[in-house]
């Protein structure tokens, strides 16, 4: 097998919570707790789990928002977590993340064309605003928006367009590894739809390889190749998508599965 | 007479001096003991339809425009906040999609419930105590003795939640209306809250309200359910009827928004575009912009409802289903 | 750059902020028409209408040394003007630069906000009492000291809305796209600072005011010849039982402005985000 494009051993990442200080006592979260898995090219492995028990903080940690505390993580074949800030930087064009919420990612003082230059600006895809003008059209046609947009504010827009605009800045660098954390959650379920569909498309076309983090097992069994169960902080189970969802072996998966509401299935009476 | 009955029911919010219809003709009922679904997407008027329900749209942009609501016989929409406060206050409770807002951040949990069942009922601050613990234990969060003084934020999700219904069943209401209760929560989290509400429900006979954008919790919980689409109720039936016969090409729509998990599909048959803000007019069916089966007709004229079958009404000129 | 701000909805529906605002409008023509609007020169001495009351041709009536009082009140308005803007530009620039950086660099942080709690230790008043008496009596003088006391405030507050600001997502979001500090700091974090920090400078100026009248009082702020509402209260207030007028049209200025620009600086802050709402209030 070849070497894949992210494989990643032992990650923890703690935080220590509460106020330190004169007799009182920091205690350690232990978000992130020894998890491995491995990503190879135009793969999607999607992140599953109930809230709180990590995922988030895997994502936020390969891309350097969180400290890692242990473990390592070869993105084609470097090890991404001890970079400095500057060494890491070049990288982020490669490894690019969407965000949850559109409403809160969105600058809401920044035009989308502002917003989707500044990428193009700072990794030196475009020398001026006609360059990057021209590319920030293709980008907004890839994802179903219009050119006309480019011009107003993400206020304007509702929130299928806003994370339609978070995918197009994502997009926009053609990054090798994209981190999607719960990319349709916040909205609405006919959205959603539309924008899984977006999703699993420009992955296709352009076979970015992907970490999607999601706990909605409908979008997990639609997008991925391969599922890693999370727990606690630690991976439970991982396996092909439709392993996971036919013949799940651990007791906490067999529990998320048989959570799902089901179309014929009564609850309770 | 049913529990509660909602005849045409019309909403309108003020903006600029002038009136925009968010809620049209909504006529529901609700009987004794009995679960109704309420299911749409965002903005299409369930949360203001359960707020006029409770009489909760004082002071704010929404008016009456027009309609009735019967509960227990009452004509609701007749009496003042005051006379409504004083016979209704027991009767109906409402919890709401946002447990972390609904609860005050700066009071103990047991503070908030016993201030609930004081509201409503006369009793020491003992007993009512006792009946916060009561409560806790009924929603079955682990160690009441020692929740009831934990702050709302020493909760998880789940666990606010449970003491949001605790709240709302402080006074032993004969309806509660669920506006998406558990939209904000993970799914095995979920399905205790669905099951702890139909369990209590069962306990005491009473009716529920329950708003869900997501077909498969509603399936799961609901006698029956309306699909709402901009303001209006476009299908109607009985929770197997409409399942085994969905005819309005919205609840279809919906319906193939939502990824199979026992099957593998290619792509998800979203709908396309979103529904329409309250000041872009739509001529003829307001849904026809997004609709597969638009035809001609559907851009002048707008339909009205029709039954399918004795119990399932329709409001589309091109029904889908067994039928066509 | 950003999203226009609009006034039209900050004063709808609010009547007595509109009032205030005109007032202010006043005080503005007011300070920039002196010249032509005073019908006397407000530091010529005349001994021979020595407190006269308010009547014909000197309508605020004189002071002690003959000198129309309401010349000098319509030039106070330029000094009103002066020390409103010159402290809130000193105060928002120091302030907000202290503030942003010490939210956003942890370690600097630590170091200049220990310096600013040292400063606020000391009641405003004090504080400002204390350096004035280390510096010389000029119009300079008095505006860098009321700007130094303004800017701690200001330090803390946008310290703390800064700090929110650092913990949105899409402060996130421009890290992933590869954004660096000074791109986060100035073109993400500080757009977003501008209209509380435009509130944050009304009620600044409005405070100003009552700082510089009790520097002038205190015979601590603008030199004594200065025609500003301070002095003026300050200078004759040994005169309160034989001509009350020279203390009372001052003392209705005063107060008559500061309300109003307490009023402005309400309604403004009605519009901002509602996360610092909280923030402003305490200057
Ligand atoms: N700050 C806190 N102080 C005390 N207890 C807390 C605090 N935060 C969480 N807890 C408790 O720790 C436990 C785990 O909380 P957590 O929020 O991780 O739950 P969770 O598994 O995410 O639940 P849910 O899925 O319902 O949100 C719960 O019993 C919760 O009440
Ligand atoms: N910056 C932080 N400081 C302290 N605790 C954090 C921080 N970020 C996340 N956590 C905690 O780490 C755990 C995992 O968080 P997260 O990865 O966001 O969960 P999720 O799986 O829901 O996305 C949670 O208990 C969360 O409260
Ligand atoms: S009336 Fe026409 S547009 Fe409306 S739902 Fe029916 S088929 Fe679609
Ligand atoms: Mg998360
Ligand atoms: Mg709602």
């Amino acid at each position: 097998m070849t070497r894949p494009l992210l494989d990643v051993r032992e990650l923890k990442t703690h935080f220590s919570i509460g106020r330190g200080g004169f007799m009182r006592r920091k205690s350690l979260l232990r978000a992130v707790d020894g998890v491995s898995f491995s990503i190879h090219d135009g793969e999607v492995l999607s992140l599953v789990g109930e809230s709180g028990c990590g995922k988030s903080t895997v994502g936020r940690t390969l891309t350097h928002l969180e400290t890692a505390t242990a473990g390592t993580a070869m993105f084609d074949g470097r090890d991404i977590l001890n970079l400095s800030p500057a060494e890491f930087r070049p990288l982020r064009r490669d490894i690019q993340m969407v965000f949850q919420d559109p409403f809160a990612s969105l600058n809401p003082r920044l035009s989308i064309e502002q917003m989707l230059a500044e990428p193009l600006f700072i990794h030196g895809l475009a020398r001026d605003r006609s360059e990057a003008r021209e590319r920030i059209v293709a980008t907004l046609e890839l994802v179903g928006m219009d050119a006309n947009s480019m011009s107003r504010y993400p206020h304007e827009f509702s929130g299928g367009q806003r994370q339609r605009i978070g995918i197009a800045r994502v997009m926009i660098l053609t990054p090798r590894l994209v981190i999607a954390d719960e990319p349709v959650s916040a909205l609405d379920v006919s959205i959603q739809a539309q924008v899984l569909n977006l999703i699993k498309r420009l992955q296709r076309d352009s076979g970015v390889s992907m970490l999607f983090i999601s706990h909605d097992l409908g979008a997990v069994r639609h997008i991925s190749d391969r599922v890693a169960v999370m727990y606690g902080g630690k991976l439970v189970e991982t396996g092909k998508t439709r392993q996971i969802f036919e013949t799940p072996r651990h007791a906490y998966t067999q529990r998320l599965l048989a959570s799902i509401p089901r179309f014929g299935k009564r609850i309770g009476r | 007479m049913a529990l509660l009955d909602i005849r045409k029911l019309d909403l309108s919010i003020a903006r600029g001096g002038e009136l925009l219809p968010v809620v049209q003709g909504v006529s529901l009922s609700v009987e004794e003991n009995e679960t109704l679904g309420i299911v749409g997407e965002s903005g299409c008027g369930k949360s203001l339809t359960a707020l006029a329900i409770m009489g909760l749209l004082e002071g704010t942009a929404v008016r009456i425009a027009g309609g009735s609501v019967h509960f227990q016989g009452w004509d609701l929409l007749a009496l003042s906040p005051e006379e409504r406060r004083r016979i209704m206050g027991r009767q109906m409770a409402m919890i709401f999609q946002e447990p972390m807002t609904s609860l005050n951040p700066v009071y103990r949990v047991g503070d908030q419930i016993r201030e609930a069942i004081l509201q409503h009922r006369s009793m020491s601050r003992r007993q009512a105590h006792e009946r916060a613990l009561d409560l806790l234990e009924l929603v079955r969060i682990p160690d009441p003795a020692r929740r009831i003084d934990s702050f709302p934020h020493q909760m998880s999700g789940g666990q606010r939640q449970r003491v949001m219904i605790a709240m709302a069943l402080a006074c032993d209401p004969r309806l509660l209306i669920a506006d998406e209760p558990t939209t904000a929560l993970d799914v095995t989290v979920q399905k205790d809250v669905l099951e702890l509400i139909r369990g209590l429900q069962a306990r005491t006979g009473m009716s529920v309200v329950l708003i869900s954008h997501d077909l498969g919790v509603i399936s799961e919980t609901c006698d029956k359910v309306a699909v709402m689409y901009r303001g209006r109720i476009v299908e109607q039936a009985s929770t197997s009827a409409l399942f085994s016969n969905m005819s309005h090409p919205y609840t279809l729509g919906l319906l193939g928004s939502m990824p199979a998990l026992d099957h593998d599909v290619e792509w998800l048959d979203a709908i396309p575009g979103r529904v329409p803000t309250l000041d872009e007019t739509v001529l003829g069916c307001a849904f026809h912009p997004r609709c597969f089966a638009a035809k001609a007709t559907c851009r002048t004229e707008d339909p009205g409802a029709a039954a399918v079958s004795p119990a399932h009404f329709v409001r589309c000129h091109f029904p889908q289903g067994s039928s066509s | 750059m950003s999203v226009p701000l609009s006034i039209a909805p900050v004063f709808r529906g609010r009547a007595l902020a509109t009032i205030g605002a005109c007032w202010l409008l006043v005080v503005g023509i007011a300070a920039v028409g002196a010249p032509l609007l005073a019908p006397f020169d407000p530091l010529e001495f005349d001994p021979f209408v020595r407190l006269s009351s308010p009547g014909w041709p000197h309508l605020f009536g004189t002071d002690h040394f003959g000198r129309d009082s309401l010349s000098r009140a319509i030039y106070g308005a330029r000094m009103v003007i002066l020390i409103g803007s010159g402290s809130v530009l000193i105060a928002l620039v120091a302030g907000g630069l202290i503030g942003m950086l010490s939210a956003y660099f942890v370690r600097l942080g630590h170091l200049l906000m220990r310096i600013v709690d040292v400063l606020m230790a000391f009641p405003a008043l004090l504080l400002a009492l204390v350096l004035m008496t280390l510096l010389e009596r000029s119009v300079l003088n008095t505006v860098i000291v009321i700007g130094i006391v303004y800017a701690t405030t200001t330090a803390r507050i946008v310290f703390g809305m800064t700090l929110k600001l650092k913990r949105d997502v899409f402060v996130d979001a421009a890290i992933c796209s590869g954004a660096g500090h000074a791109s986060v700091l100035f073109r993400h974090i500080l757009p977003n600072l501008v209209s509380p920090m435009l509130v944050q400078a009304s009620f600044i100026f409005a405070f100003a005011q009552l700082q510089a009248a009790a520097l002038d009082f205190l015979g601590l702020g603008l030199p004594p010849e200065v025609p500003s509402w301070g002095n003026m209260l300050s200078e004759e207030r040994i005169y309160v039982t034989r001509a009350p007028w020279l203390l009372i049209f001052p003392g209705a200025l005063i107060i008559l402005s500061v309300f109003s620009m307490n009023l402005v600086g309400d309604a403004l802050r009605d519009n901002i985000d509602p996360r610092f709402k909280d923030d402003i209030a305490g200057v």
